[in-house]
């Protein structure tokens, strides 16, 4: 049975994976939704009672019903180069592609639906509060009032995107930034905005989460540098760093309850050592914590892959420590 | 009229570094110029910084 995986081909992150699931023999079919139609295709029949489907891309034809698992690591926009691009084409070939993958009864890392959902950072917060992380003293509001109020309770504020996404016209970053102290917020009218207490920290940690595995990994950082640890100008590594047991415990809830089976959380490490909750997530980059850390991501994805849906024993911090 | 987030916007830094691999869609993976797989080059991957968190993203905005 072939493992599928949706992304561009640019996506040497994704080449981390194809090379493992190579060198143990599992059959792959990668391809980027965006060549459908064109250099990809695919055909589906509905007929007695029963399914045949078939995709191809780049000379290899994969049946639908003999997929194992399915990838969707960083996927174009279905048609986005088709000889006649459109929204309307879009959404067709979106429908008939995913639509058909999702009857196709393979494992997802992560299932379309999963995803949506996780992508919203405002139901993170929730989450990881319901699953006992502690989360840093957030509002979220339209209302300038309720924003000057806030920061009167939390004189130290950051301001980040409520999307994660940042703007394109023109292109920009907007980057998690320190709130000057005499800001105005009057502008929060025009835009849901979110401020969240700021953590002095000591620490960034990414961690990697691949079905039942966990890898942490840890970055030093001056608790006066600059808050968004993609934007900090820092020398220190990104080191391998054990995770507190009630830490494992909790983000286990949180990916169960969020149906996720790959998930790259960020916390931010303070001068306590405990672990705040900043966000997960659920297609994060893992390939340059791989290649600082020699963390095995890229071999468990390829394993999650490449298995059939059996449970498998939890594994932390790169080891066979069983979690309850 | 521009959200409050926005004032704290910058410039997307635009990626200098020319791809030292190509897609080869017999192997589904990508080569350098010497047929080795750039994947397993983790010093050239590392300087390229083609596996970071991409702040910035015109595409995805899960990093």
């Amino acid at each position: 049975m072939t493992v599928l995986i949706l992304t561009g081909e640019e996506d040497v992150t994704a080449d981390m994976v194809v090379v493992h699931l190579n060198a143990s023999g599992v059959p792959v079919v990668r391809l980027d939704p965006a060549d459908l139609p064109g250099g990809v295709a695919l055909s589906g029949e509905y007929v007695h009672g029963s399914f045949r489907g078939h995709l191809s891309s780049g000379g290899r034809l994969v049946s639908i019903e003999g997929l194992r698992s399915v990838w969707v690591r960083r996927p174009g926009t279905p048609a986005a180069r088709a000889a006649m691009p459109s929204a309307w084409l879009t959404e067709e070939s979106a429908q008939a592609l995913y639509g058909m993958l999702r009857g196709c009864g393979a494992r997802w890392m992560n299932h379309p639906d999963a995803a949506r959902r996780a992508r919203h950072k405002p139901w993170q917060l929730r989450l990881a509060q319901r699953c006992g992380l502690p989360v840093p003293a957030t509002l979220i509001t339209t209302f300038p009032q309720a924003a000057q109020e806030f920061a009167e309770r939390y004189p130290d504020l950051v301001v980040k995107p409520v999307s994660g996404a940042h703007p394109q016209d023109p292109p920009r970053a907007v980057p998690t930034s320190r709130v000057a102290p005499d800001a105005d917020f009057s502008a929060v009218a025009f835009g849901p905005t979110l401020l969240q207490r700021r953590i002095a920290k000591r620490a960034d940690i990414r961690l990697t989460v691949v079905g039942d595995r966990m890898l942490a990994a840890r970055k030093e950082c001056d608790p006066e540098s600059e808050v968004d640890v993609r934007f900090a100008v820092s020398d220190a590594p990104w080191r391998p760093v054990d995770m507190p047991p009630r830490t494992a415990e909790r983000v286990r809830s949180y990916v169960r309850t969020a149906d996720l089976a790959y998930g790259a959380f960020d916390f931010a490490e303070d001068a306590d050592g405990t672990w705040w909750f900043l966000e997960c997530n659920q297609s994060g980059q893992f390939g340059f914590v791989e290649v600082e850390t020699g963390q095995p991501i890229a071999r468990g994805i390829a394993e999650w892959l490449a298995q059939p849906a059996a449970r498998r024993q939890a594994r932390v911090n790169g080891a066979n420590t069983a979690v309850p | 009229m521009q959200p409050f987030a926005l004032n704290y916007a910058r410039p997307a830094a635009e990626s200098e570094a020319t791809a030292a691999y190509v897609y080869d869609s017999g192997l589904q993976l990508n080569v350098l110029l010497d047929g080795r797989i750039a994947a397993c080059d983790h010093s050239l991957i590392r300087e390229l910084g083609t596996t970071t968190s991409t702040a910035g993203s015109k595409t995805h905005f899960d990093d």
